[in-house]
C-alpha cells in the first residue's frame, strides 16, 4: 500500500501523458467507478455520512428541544408542527430521532474501536508467537482458551452484567461493548497474522535482524489490517443494535436522553393502543444506520481483497 | 467407535471450559453492586436481621470460600435458590428453559424455511430480481432490531387486524394449560388432544416465532448462498455438468455438499438465541430463561444468573454434539 504513495512525487516529475494522474486521484476515480457500478455501496456510504452529519449538526437542525416534554401535546400523530408526532411524555419524536445518533454512534464507535485495538494487539502477538518456544506457546494457548470462555457466555446477559458491575453510564456501555467484541478481533487478527507470518518478506525481515516487535509493527500488522477494517464497520452497526437493546431493557442509556432503543421502549405501551409512531420511527432510523454500516463493511471487504477487486475492476472495463 | 472417541474427547475439553465459565461469571456477578440482603428484607429491616441473613447466606465468608462452596453445590446438582422467586434455581430453570427452547426452535425452523430455499435460488441465479431480493434481505434482516420488529408485528396483527391474542405469555389466562410432558405447550396440547389449548398456544407463539424467523433467516440465507455458489463452481460439479447430468441433479449434489456449513450456522444461531432471544421474550412476556437471567442481573440475584449461564453453556455443548452427529451423517468422508 505505501509503495503507491511513495511513487507519487517521482511519477509526477516524469509524467508522460495525461493518463498518469497522481495516485490518490486515480484511486479516488476507481472508488467512484466502483460506487457507480455498485449502487448499493454508494447507498451505504450515503447513509453513514448522512447519519454522522446529522449527529454532528443535530443541535442546529432540530425544531424542538429533544429533552423538553410538553404535556399539552402528548401522543400527537405525525404531521403538522411535529413532523413525526410526539411521544407519551409530549417530546418531539423528530428531534429525538435526529439527536439519538449522538449517543448511539458515540457508544458504538468508541466500544468497537477499543475492542479492535485491544483484540487486534493481543491477536497479533498471539498469532506471531503461536507454535514457538515453550512459554510463548503456553501464553497463546492460555489466551485462546480464555477467548473461548468469553465467547461461551450469552452475549446479551454478559453485557447487562457488565453494565451492572460498572454502574449505569455511557462509559459502562462502552466497556461492555468492548468486552464482548474483543474475542472477535482477537481471532480475526490471529488468523491473519498466522498466514502472513509465513510469507517471504517476514522471513526476510527476520533474517535481516529486525526485532519481533518491529516485524509485527512494520510488516505484519499493516498487511493484516484490511479485513479488520471491514469487520469494524459491520461491528459498529452491530454495536448500535446492542446499545439499543441494552437501553430497551433498561440497562443502557437512561430515559430522557434521546436514544433509539429507549425511545422504542417508551413507545411500547402505546403500540397496543394504536399509537405506533413513538416506536416505529426510531426503529427505522436505527435499522437504516445498521444497514448503512453493513453495506460499507461489505464494500471494504470487496475492495480490500485483491482477487475480488480485480474481478470488480475487470467488470468496470 | 470413532464417533464415540470423538465425543469423549469433546467432553474432556469442555470440563475446564465449564469451570472457566463458572469462575468468570461467579466473580463478575459478585462484583455487581447491590446487597441482596437489603433487597430481600426491604429498606426498613434492622441492622441485626440484615447481618444475620448475610451470615446465613454465606456472604460474610471470604470470596474464595464462597466460590468453592458454590462449585461443590453445583457438582451435587444444586444451583442455590433465587431470592426473587424463593424457589430453587434448578426448578425455575427447568420450568423456563422449555419455554425458551420452544420459541427458538420454532423460530429457527421458520428461519430455515425462509432462508434455505431463498439462498439456493439466489446462488443459482446470478442476476435478476430473486438475487437482488436475497442480497438486500440478507443485509436488512441483520440490521433490524428484533424487539422493534416484534412491536411492529404486534401493532399490525394485534392492534389493527386483531388476528392474534394479546401478547402476554404463552397461553390465554382462561385456558387450562395441558399436562406437562415435553414442556412445549404446542406439543403437549397435541399429545393431550386439547384443541383449545393448542389454538391458544399457537396464537401466542405465532408472532414471536415470526419475529425470530424473519430476522434469523438472514444469516442462513447468506451462508446457503455463498456455500452453494462455491460448490457450484467446484471441480466435481463441473465434472458432473460435463458428463451431461440433468441440471436438477447437479444442483442437488451441489446443495448437498453445502449442507454441513448450513448446519453449522444454524447451530451457532441456536446457541446464540438461547440467551439472545431475551428481548423478544420480554416484548411478549414469554417467561423464558433469558428473561429470568436478566431479572436476576437487574436485582442482584446471583444464583439465577449463574444457573442460566451454566445451563446455556451445557445446552450449547449438547447442540454442538448433535451437530457433530449430523456432520457424520452428512459427510461420508468423516465416517471412513
Amino acid at each position: 500500500m505505501s509503495v503507491g504513495t511513495h511513487s507519487g512525487p517521482a511519477a509526477s516529475g516524469t509524467r508522460p501523458t495525461a493518463g498518469g494522474d497522481a495516485p490518490w486521484r486515480r484511486r479516488l476515480r476507481f472508488f467512484l467507478a466502483v460506487l457507480r457500478a455498485r449502487p448499493s455501496f454508494a447507498l451505504g456510504y450515503a447513509i453513514v455520512v448522512g447519519v454522522i452529519v446529522i449527529a454532528a449538526l443535530a443541535p442546529w437542525i432540530v425544531p424542538f428541544d429533544p429533552m423538553t416534554a410538553d404535556p399539552a401535546v402528548y401522543l400527537l400523530p405525525p404531521g403538522g408542527r411535529h413532523l413525526l408526532g410526539t411521544d407519551g411524555a409530549g417530546m418531539d419524536i423528530f428531534s429525538r430521532v435526529l439527536y439519538a445518533p449522538r449517543v448511539d454512534l458515540t457508544i458504538a464507535v468508541a466500544g468497537t474501536l477499543v475492542s479492535a485495538v485491544i483484540g487486534g494487539a493481543i491477536g497479533a502477538v498471539v498469532g506471531y508467537y503461536e507454535g514457538q518456544r515453550a512459554w510463548r506457546r503456553a501464553l497463546s494457548t492460555f489466551v485462546m482458551r480464555s477467548a473461548d470462555v468469553l465467547q461461551a457466555f450469552p452475549v446479551f446477559v454478559f453485557a447487562i452484567a457488565l453494565v451492572a458491575v460498572f454502574g449505569q453510564s455511557v462509559k459502562s456501555i462502552v466497556i461492555a461493548i468492548a468486552f464482548v467484541n474483543v474475542p472477535i478481533y482477537l481471532r480475526l487478527t490471529r488468523s491473519q497474522v498466522l498466514s502472513i507470518r509465513q510469507l517471504r518478506y517476514v522471513e526476510a525481515a527476520y533474517v535481516a535482524g529486525a526485532s519481533d516487535l518491529a516485524i509485527l509493527w512494520r510488516h505484519v500488522i499493516p498487511n493484516a489490517i484490511a479485513p479488520l477494517v471491514a469487520q469494524l464497520s459491520i461491528n459498529i452497526g452491530w454495536s448500535v443494535l446492542l446499545t439499543a437493546g441494552l437501553s430497551f431493557v433498561g440497562a443502557g442509556v437512561v430515559a430522557p436522553t434521546p436514544e433509539w432503543g429507549s425511545m422504542i421502549a417508551m413507545g411500547f405501551q402505546n403500540i397496543v393502543t394504536g399509537q405506533w409512531w413513538p416506536s416505529v420511527f426510531p426503529g427505522i432510523a436505527l435499522g437504516l444506520t445498521v444497514f448503512g454500516f453493513a453495506l460499507v463493511g461489505a464494500s471494504i471487504e470487496v475492495l480490500a481483497d485483491p482477487a475480488r477487486r480485480r474481478v470488480l475492476s475487470g467488470s468496470l472495463g | 467407535m470413532l464417533l464415540l472417541r470423538y465425543i469423549a474427547r469433546r467432553v474432556v475439553f469442555v470440563v475446564p471450559q465449564l469451570f472457566g465459565i463458572v469462575l468468570v461469571s461467579f466473580f463478575l456477578v459478585k462484583l455487581i453492586p447491590g446487597d441482596p440482603a437489603v433487597m430481600m428484607l426491604g429498606p426498613t429491616a434492622s441492622a441485626q436481621s440484615l447481618a444475620e441473613l448475610r451470615d446465613r447466606m454465606g456472604f460474610t465468608k471470604p470470596l474464595l470460600q464462597q466460590f468453592t462452596r458454590y462449585v461443590t453445590d453445583v457438582a451435587h446438582g444444586d444451583l442455590g435458590t433465587s431470592w426473587q422467586t424463593t424457589r430453587p434455581v434448578t426448578e425455575d430453570l427447568f420450568q423456563r428453559f422449555p419455554a425458551t427452547l420452544e420459541l427458538i426452535t420454532f423460530g429457527l425452523l421458520l428461519a430455515v424455511a425462509i432462508g434455505f430455499p431463498l439462498g439456493v435460488a439466489a446462488a443459482r441465479l446470478k442476476r435478476g430480481p430473486v438475487r437482488k431480493f436475497a442480497d438486500y434481505y440478507g443485509l436488512l434482516a441483520g440490521a433490524m432490531p428484533d424487539f422493534w420488529l416484534a412491536l411492529v408485528l404486534i401493532f399490525i396483527f394485534y392492534t389493527v387486524l386483531g388476528w392474534i391474542p394479546a401478547p402476554l405469555g404463552r397461553i390465554d389466562m382462561a385456558v387450562l394449560p395441558p399436562p406437562t410432558i415435553t414442556g412445549s405447550l404446542v406439543i403437549d396440547s397435541l399429545i393431550a388432544g386439547d384443541w383449545e389449548a393448542l389454538r391458544s398456544s399457537l396464537g401466542h407463539l405465532a408472532l414471536p416465532v415470526l419475529t425470530l424467523g424473519v430476522i434469523n433467516a438472514g444469516p442462513i440465507l447468506k451462508m446457503t448462498q455463498s456455500m452453494t455458489e462455491r460448490t457450484l463452481s467446484s471441480d466435481f460439479v463441473r465434472y458432473a455438468e460435463m458428463c451431461g447430468l440433468p441440471r436438477r441433479l447437479v444442483l442437488r449434489q451441489a446443495v448437498r455438499a453445502a449442507l454441513p456449513s448450513v448446519v453449522t450456522i444454524i447451530s451457532v444461531l441456536y446457541g446464540f438465541l438461547i440467551g439472545g432471544a431475551v428481548l423478544v421474550e420480554m416484548v411478549f412476556s414469554w417467561g423464558g430463561a433469558g428473561q429470568y437471567a436478566v431479572q436476576g442481573v437487574l436485582n442482584a440475584d446471583l444464583n439465577p444468573v449463574l444457573g442460566f449461564v451454566l445451563f446455556s453453556a451445557v445446552l450449547s455443548l449438547v447442540i454442538y454434539l448433535v451437530v457433530d452427529l449430523i456432520y457424520f451423517a452428512l459427510d461420508p468422508r468423516l465416517r471412513s
